[in-house]
């Protein structure tokens, strides 16, 4: 599977960089160029988080409208080009999952068994290479806490909206994200 | 903020776990609060390869010709315009804040407010402990009292301004600035003037504010309590989120 992260490790990062500096130049033709590289593994992402393929496409839409009115604000410095881009895309997408369409993502999320987004978390982590450290991390975690926190991240799920996918009451639930956060983040340092 | 909650407020927010009010709490702390903005940076980066297990998939062939559509109906990117460039968000992101400017900031933020220790409960019992200080001062009474509000309309400070001038501050809440910030007392009477710093402090308490050189409180005069850098504002003007605010009032007194 291609993977963003070889994308963004290659000889494309820079290009992705000089694109996002045409569109604050305001050249059409470098959205465009980001447009190619990356609206498919885009697209990816905003089905795994939204489940439906015409609302994942608008957010890729109105993803490409920030790009090009937020470009001017990038700074290759501070991080790469494609987390930016796909941190714009992420909280596009969670906007679009908290906003008015929930009532109709909720009716969706009710016809799925609950197995499947336990295979979905375990396909994840699956997913990510073998020698990853993220994954490396993610195995040591307790599978209902390593659930907890893919679902949260693949899904954009709450705490409240978890606890209750987890069955745990809410302060558990909080108390296993901030846990497993922070071991995350010990186990990657 | 103690460094346990900077890192839980960073980490959920890349992992879009918080809730509304902690999400816009914490998107208008990124711009001032730069430890924030480095863990935020840093969570991105650790969970990042998650994105990359994405299927790729091919968007509708008339996705592009939309996305142009739409751009059709925008005017050009921020900064375009000038032909400059400048890194560090040097120009959307400062436009950006000031169109959200420090008077739009206002009650945005609930969960600051709940961050920092308030409680509607404790207003409440100190607007009546303050509501008695100021009927003891009746022989003096304020020709002018602002109450300022939090962002959950609950009373968390009052000002009271004297004939003389003289302007104090009675606190109704506790209310302490994490660390590296400050409370900063701010007036406004006039827009072109702007506001005008008249107090700085840790911990909201009840102090006399720093009015000398001002022209004499009017009604409608706006007071508010933002949070700061220690210190206080580097730029002179508010730059932190709004605490409380409220405009002054004419009491039975008179002017």
């Amino acid at each position: 599977m291609p993977s963003l992260t070889r994308i963004a490790h290659g000889p494309l990062d820079d290009e992705l960089n000089e694109a996002i500096y045409g569109c604050a130049r305001g050249e059409r033709a470098s959205l465009h160029r980001l447009y190619e590289h990356l609206a498919p593994k885009m697209t990816g992402v905003a089905l795994r988080m939204l489940r439906r393929r015409d609302l994942a496409e608008e957010v890729v839409h109105d993803t490409f409208l920030r790009i090009w009115e937020k470009a001017g604000s990038f700074d290759a410095a501070r991080g790469k080009a494609s987390a930016w881009v796909f941190t714009i895309l992420r909280r596009t997408a969670l906007n679009v999952l908290r906003g008015e369409r929930r009532i109709e993502l909720v009716e969706d999320y009710d016809a799925i068994e609950p197995i499947s987004e336990e295979t979905d978390a375990e396909s994840l982590l699956v997913a990510l290479s073998e020698t990853s450290a993220l994954r490396r991390c993610l195995d040591r975690l307790e599978p209902m806490r390593r659930r907890a926190i893919l679902l949260a991240y693949l899904r954009g799920l709450t705490h409240g909206e978890l606890a209750g996918r987890l069955g745990v009451p809410l302060g558990t639930a909080k108390a296993w994200i901030r846990r497993s956060l922070r071991t995350l983040k010990d186990c990657l340092a | 903020m103690s460094p346990d909650e900077r890192e839980r407020l960073a980490s959920e927010y890349v992992l879009g776990l918080l809730d509304a009010d902690e999400e816009r709490l914490c998107e208008e702390l990124l711009p001032v609060d730069a430890r924030l903005a480095a863990l935020v940076e840093e969570w991105r980066e650790r969970v990042a390869e998650l994105d990359a297990t994405a299927p790729l998939v091919a968007p509708d062939p008339g996705l592009w010709r939309r996305i142009e559509v739409s751009l059709e109906g925008q005017a050009s990117p921020e900064g375009a315009r000038s032909g400059t460039l400048e890194p560090l968000g040097g120009i959307a992101s400062p436009r950006r804040t000031a169109g959200r400017g420090w008077a739009k900031v206002w009650w945005e933020n609930l969960a600051l407010w709940r961050g920092l220790g308030l409680t509607a409960c404790a207003a409440s019992l100190l607007l009546a402990v303050g509501l008695s200080h100021v009927s003891r001062q009746a022989a003096q009474a304020p020709v002018l009292v602002a109450v300022l509000l939090s962002d959950q309309n609950q009373p968390a400070a009052v000002v009271n301004a004297f004939r003389d001038g003289r302007t104090e501050l009675l606190a109704l809440s506790a209310l302490s600035a994490p660390e590296g910030k400050s409370l900063q007392v701010w007036t406004l009477w006039d827009r072109v003037r702007g506001p005008v710093s008249v107090g700085l402090l840790d911990t909201l308490r009840t102090v006399e504010l720093k009015v000398e050189g001002l022209p004499l409180p009017a009604a409608e005069q706006l007071y508010e309590i933002t949070l700061e850098p220690a210190g206080g504002s580097p730029t002179g003007r508010p730059t932190g989120p709004i605490l409380m605010k409220g405009n002054a009032s004419p009491t039975g007194t008179g002017i």
